[in-house]
């Protein structure tokens, strides 16, 4: 046992002044987490190393206010004390302190912490009296000491602080331990780090001002926290997240409630927030507490359109009244890093003092201008910087905050994209030296080689097995193989064995490694429209993992041994295999070669080629087989809109162009997804606690109410009860003339879907495992370890699955169910990032795309209405894949009016609207325009100078566009609409004939050849989810909220989710 | 809201302690010579005092008398001045009533009542002050007063709680860290003979987390269990050495 000391502490808790004593146990060995640790510490973990000039101990001001500085990686030798932990802790809240946690657990940053307050030595008792920044600082200083004496002196110890009484009193105590003030020591030890000094500028100037405000109140103060936690638990307040609409960023918000909160069972929808004051100083996405109104007081939403930067009328078109209420206290600021742009000189207002405050408006339209104090107003004007909130007092109308890091002038390319990778919290630096010093070596003249050791603990496919891989065109990280063969017949008939073989990046990215930190911090790879960034080094991802033709690669794979007929699984096998893929297809290629057109590949031997052919049809078939399976239990078939860019070498745009999908596609589609899903079953099964999964929960129901409503207006009935039912009525919903209605509605059901998230097994009842879009029970990420991190924490699983198995226990436990779980949320966050940067830089390269062209000149396309509003219409435009509103009525009050030619004039006069028209009257006459009409759009480009640009739709005419497109321009353009259409239409009787079929079949327990009619007829199949993933890794655009985020406010229920569905 | 960390990431818990160690404990023996038996313990600053008298005929009801063994009654209080906020304390309330029966059916498995056949052990422990683990303080200030009053036991009984945060057992839980809401285990042990007199806990707890967390009680008890041997034996000593002069 270790000896004991008692210490008094004085604490106040629920007002009253209370005397609580607690105890406090000192101990001589307190690890100090230096390699020259003299003393034999018990130094496990993170230790600082020896080659730094100095170790750097701050205390507990520096910590708290320029923890941004201490950052920069670098800063290395730096002590943290814990007294500056505490102390962060306290004044700046859990956000920050975990900031700072994760700081100190990063191995890339040189940093530890000295728990110094339980060290016998360099603890000191705080004295009657003593201030608590005092005491503070007397405490880091003493720790300092202890640091430098426990080193016996071997390195100089320089404690930082902002009190200059502290340096004037301590500086000369002690020889080997300075004491400095910030600046100085930046000044003195890193006068080269120009960054960090600005940064520390920006700082300070921001603090200071802090000081001297204003004293007139503009907003209501916030409620103590005591206050909001005892009245969220009576049902006074409610907690939520406040949502700021994007379109109406100054007066409308709505604070949506995480399920279990909420106590008001009869406050089933949003409350809205409107107007400033009621909002009070809450910034989109903190979490606050609201109070209700009285119902007097209610509001509804509104649901007029407002062009870009509108002014608000007086008259404003309201919905229903809705709960509305406004924001008594801030439970958790969720500050993140924001861009501004800095106004031109003339806009910027001098405060009489040397340095100017600027009011910057930030890019993202929902956030507040922000308040800046800086010196280089002139110089940074019309650029784009990054900025950090530090506070917004109740005496000050804006928010005050400090800049950070200039990015560039607005409007660059550069810019834009570095901007849109911040505002989406990505932060991407190289690989480092270090990292890169992990990877197997590999060069053009020497090439990775397997090792023979690790050859005899694989299964060896090379000579047995046929594998292949079948990708996008030009794809350079092959993660997944298949192979398919027959196997000698069984007891109840003929087998066959399909194989899928994924890239075993596990064996290379060991846990615990630079890169494998690195790849965890990135959660997967981004793909932007110009260009991506690697979850993992190139060397890995494009060479030694990927699963190139001809060449040997280590491999984890998955094999059923299916009966011939039924596709029954008599056996599963996983484990880690050595293959050589024979062919690298794409998609293109497979497709041809299916349909027997042979003149693709000349250089193949004839006889392998028929062998491919052959796997490829049995592959084609079996996968069909799965599909039906699915079918039958309600998998959705939804659709997103996609397109993909066509980029030249200077990277301009030379076209937009809708993608076409293949067969194929679903064919490679489905096996991933059985692999996926078997997968799943296995971890699920030998880890119960603590396997990685991926479900999808059900949608909400009142998010079909517009997807219903659309359909109604066309006589279609939309069944949401389940999945399958969905599935099905969307199937019928098809018009003959038409064939965009199907698409458009598949469009509007997968907005109304939540998004499929990863989760830890432990974490959540086995009823919500499910895949509402896939309509499987048990789901998980395994077959694109290259460029998604769930999928290498699934393979570590397989293989401690496996390994357990076996006997062998595994080397390391794996991760808890609390670990896991943070893990899936990590990679959640994560992933909405991506997919929302994805999007966002597709509409900056549409953007880009469109101001290229003549607006005068520039051609018209044709656009369908999908949705009414009480000043306009939204449409989609298929050609594009764009979506947009159009406005009817224009800032004076005028009125579209159509003549007789079709052709469209402003016109004075009103707009009338009804569920599924919206009709113009003016004094020459009346023009309807319905839902999923035709109408003729032209598309130019808003320029703005804070946000990002946006596209802007003008009507031309109310009827369909029928100019054809011109050939050359968009060479891989969709087909002309009609055929698709009967394609369509055969492809769904052609199914739904399969799927009786098939249940016919299963009752009398044997299922007959496909003919070869029907395989014909299927090939235009729409895409399902997990093939548009695919087309994701084309840098094609997976664009499905655009017009939710576009119509304002009636669809805020999908506008506010960030991102729709994927599988 | 933002709960304290109760135990940080380098493993140190709110009051420098590390997960498996106890508090500093501290008893005497016979610290009152009116009474049969009695001793004062210490646990960190939770403070115990416990006062046995008997065996001696049965002086509540007749109709309580057992014909084979001792009748164990207990008597279990806190003092007003023993939380943060002075509170008067009367006699019988539930908290009070409920703490005082589990005292009784943890001595009634530890001591030998059957040696005594109608007659009666009266234990009375009142908490000087509280700072967690009441009941655990008020059985090991019971053992040594019985042990001190001289009446048989089949072995201590020493009880100590212990707790659960981040999949990490906490033994020997403080006041800031029982009220932080998390799980507390309170055991009552027999250590030699690894019987268990008594076990209690309140909150949820994962049912595969539950042996880890017994496991962790029991050690954190034989830890309790030394240091009251070892006060014993010095009591012993002393008194001994007083008699011999």
């Amino acid at each position: 046992m270790i000896k004991t000391e008692k210490v008094l502490h004085l604490k106040s808790s629920r007002g009253r002044k209370v005397r609580v004593v607690r105890e406090h146990y000192l101990r001589e060995l307190v690890p100090c987490y230096s390699s020259l640790c003299q003393a034999e510490c018990a130094n496990e973990g993170k230790v600082l190393s020896a080659d730094v000039t100095h170790y750097v101990v701050p205390d507990a001001g520096v910590t708290r206010d320029f923890m941004e500085i201490l950052e920069f990686r670098e800063i290395q030798g730096l002590v943290f004390t814990q007294t500056a932990c505490q102390a962060v802790q306290h004044s700046r809240g859990r956000r920050q302190y975990n900031r700072l946690r994760s700081l100190l657990k990063d191995p890339r940053h040189d940093c530890v912490l000295f728990a110094n307050e339980f060290q016998e030595y360099s603890y000191c008792p705080r004295e009657k009296g003593e201030p608590q920044d005092k005491w503070q600082t007397r405490c880091v200083y003493q720790a300092a000491v202890w640091y430098h004496d426990h080193l016996a002196g071997l390195k100089p110890v320089v404690m930082i602080t902002e009190d200059q009484g502290a340096v004037a009193e301590y500086s000369s105590l002690n020889c080997g331990v300075y004491v400095l003030s910030t600046l100085e020591y930046l000044r003195t030890f890193w006068p080269e780090l120009q960054a960090a000094h600005e940064l520390y500028g920006s700082i300070a100037q921001a603090l200071r001002e802090r000081g001297n405000e204003g004293t007139e109140r503009e907003f209501a103060e916030h409620l103590p926290a005591e206050v909001l936690e005892a009245g969220i638990k009576s049902g006074r307040y409610t907690q939520g997240t406040l949502n700021v609409n994007k379109h109406r960023a100054q007066h409308e918000a709505f604070v949506r409630f995480d399920g279990s909160s909420n106590k008001n069972s009869e406050l089933d929808s949003d409350v809205l927030v409107w107007g400033g004051k009621n909002r009070n100083r809450a910034v989109h996405g903190d979490m606050v507490a609201v109070e209700l109104l009285p119902k007097g007081e209610w509001r509804g939403r509104t649901t007029a359109l407002t062009e870009g930067q509108g002014e608000e009328k007086g008259e404003e078109s309201q919905g229903q009244p809705m709960p509305t209420g406004r924001v008594v206290g801030i439970l958790q600021r969720n500050w993140r890093d924001y861009v501004v742009t800095f106004p031109p000189r003339e806009e910027t207002q001098s405060q009489g003092r040397n340095s100017l405050r600027i009011l910057a408006t930030p890019w993202d339209q929902r956030i507040p201008k922000i308040r800046i104090s800086t010196h280089q107003a002139d110089t940074l004007q019309d650029h784009r910087v990054i900025v950090r909130l530090d506070s917004w007092d109740s005496t000050s109308l804006y928010p005050n905050g400090h800049s950070v890091r200039v990015l560039g002038r607005a409007g660059e390319l550069e810019t834009e994209v570095q901007t849109i990778l911040i505002e989406n919290c990505i932060h991407i630096a190289p690989f480092s030296e270090a990292q890169l010093r992990e990877m197997p070596a590999s060069s053009p003249e020497r090439p990775w080689t397997v090792d023979p050791a690790e050859v005899v603990t694989r299964r060896d496919l090379r000579d047995t097995h046929l594998v292949f891989s079948i990708d996008p065109r030009g794809c350079e990280d092959v993660d997944d193989t298949l192979s398919v063969r027959s196997l000698p017949p069984g007891p109840q008939g003929p087998r066959l064995e399909l194989g899928v073989h994924i890239a075993d990046v596990t064996h290379f990215v060991k846990e615990g490694t630079l890169t494998d930190l690195e790849a965890r911090a990135r959660a997967t790879t981004y793909y932007l429209a110009d260009r991506r960034y690697d979850m993992l080094p190139a060397v890995l991802s494009a060479d030694v993992c990927s699963l190139l033709g001809g060449v040997d690669r280590y491999a984890m794979s998955v094999m059923w041994d299916l009966d011939a007929q039924t596709l029954q699984v008599n056996r599963v096998w996983y484990g880690r295999t050595l293959i050589r893929s024979s062919y690298q297809l794409y998609y293109e290629q497979a497709q041809a070669l299916l349909n027997g057109e042979e003149s693709i590949e000349k250089t193949m031997e004839d006889h392998k080629l028929s062998h491919l052919i052959e796997a490829l049809e049995t592959l084609t078939q079996v996968a069909r087989h799965l599909r039906a399976q699915r079918d039958q239990g309600g998998a959705l078939e939804l659709e997103g809109v996609e397109v993909r860019a066509q980029l030249d070498e200077d990277k301009n745009i030379t076209a937009l162009v809708p993608r076409q999908p293949l067969e194929v596609h679903e064919t490679v589609a489905e096996c991933m997804i059985y692999a996926n899903h078997w997968v799943a079953r296995k971890i699920q099964e030998r880890f119960p606690q603590q396997a990685l999964l991926r479900h999808h929960p059900p949608p909400r129901q009142e998010f079909f109410t517009q997807l219903q409503d659309s359909a109604r207006a066309l006589g279609f009935t939309i069944d949401t009860r389940s999945n399958k039912a969905l599935a099905d009525s969307l199937d019928q919903a098809v018009d003959p003339q038409d064939p965009l209605v199907n698409r458009l509605l598949r469009v509007m059901a997968t907005q109304a879907m939540s998004n499929a998230l990863y989760f830890s097994t432990g974490a959540c009842p086995v009823d919500q495992y499910y895949h509402y879009g896939l309509a499987l029970d048990r789901y998980t990420h395994f077959t694109s370890p290259i460029r998604r991190y769930a999928d290498v924490i699934v393979h570590r699983l397989l293989t401690a699955a496996i390994a357990v198995e076996e006997g062998a226990r595994p080397a390391k436990a794996s991760a808890s169910n609390k670990e896991l779980e943070e893990m899936a949320q990590h990679i959640n966050n994560k992933n909405r990032a991506a997919q929302h940067a994805q999007k966002v830089s597709m509409e900056l390269f549409q953007c880009l795309y469109f101001r290229d062209k003549d607006p005068e000149t520039a051609e018209c396309c044709d656009a369908v209405i999908y949705a009414i509003r009480t000043n306009g219409v939204l449409v989609f435009i298929p050609q594009y894949g764009l979506k947009g509103a159009l406005y009817l009525r224009n800032r004076e009050g005028q009125v579209v009016r159509v003549s007789q030619d079709g052709r469209c004039v402003w016109e004075a006069g009103s707009l009338q609207r009804s569920l599924d028209h919206v009709s113009t009257t003016t004094a020459s006459g009346t023009s309807t325009f319905r839902l999923f009409q035709h109408v003729t759009v032209r598309v130019s480009v808003q320029t703005s100078r804070c946000h990002a640009d946006t596209l802007h739709l003008e009507l031309v005419s109310n009827r369909a566009h029928r100019a054809p497109e011109p050939p050359d321009r968009t060479p891989r353009a969709a087909p002309p609409q009609g055929t698709r259409g009967r394609s369509q239409l055969v492809q769904e009787v052609v199914r739904q004939a399969e799927e009786a079929l098939l249940q016919a079949e299963e009752k009398k327990g044997r299922v007959s050849e496909l003919s070869k009619e029907e395989r014909e007829f299927r090939q235009s199949k729409t895409p399902n989810l997990y093939s548009l993933l695919e087309e994701v890794r084309e840098q094609a655009l997976l664009d499905l909220t655009a017009c939710g985020a576009v119509g304002g406010g009636p669809d805020l229920g999908t506008a506010a989710r960030p991102c729709a569905t994927s599988a | 809201m933002a709960g304290v960390e109760l135990l940080s990431d380098q493993g140190y818990r709110l009051d420098g302690r590390k997960a498996t160690e106890l508090r500093k404990v501290q008893a005497r023996m016979g610290v009152f010579a009116q009474a049969d038996g009695s001793a004062y313990i210490e646990q960190g600053n939770t403070k115990a005092l416990a006062v046995v008298y008997g065996p001696h005929e049965v002086r509540m009801s007749r109709s309580k008398t057992l014909h084979d063994r001792a009748v164990i009654n207990c008597q279990y209080s806190m003092a007003t001045f023993s939380t943060a906020e002075r509170k008067r304390r009367p006699h019988g309330d539930r908290k009070s009533t409920e703490m005082s029966l589990h005292l009784k059916q943890t001595f009634e498995a530890a001591v030998l009542t059957n040696l005594y056949p109608r007659s009666q052990i009266d234990i009375y422990v009142k908490i000087l002050q509280s700072d967690g683990g009441n009941y655990s303080a008020c059985v090991n200030a019971a053992t040594l007063a019985v042990i001190d009053a001289g009446i048989p036991m089949r072995d201590y009984v020493c009880a100590c709680t212990a707790g659960f945060v981040d999949e990490t057992p906490l033994a020997d839980l403080c006041h800031a860290e029982e009220s932080g809401g998390g799980t507390s285990l309170a055991l009552a042990l027999l250590p030699r003979g690894g019987h268990i007199a008594l076990l209690q806990m309140d909150a949820r707890l994962h049912q595969d987390h539950l042996e880890t967390l017994m496991e962790a009680a029991m050690t954190a008890c034989k830890g309790v269990s030394k240091v009251l041997d070892q006060v014993v034996r010095q009591h012993l000593q002393e008194v001994s050495a007083l008699t011999g002069e």
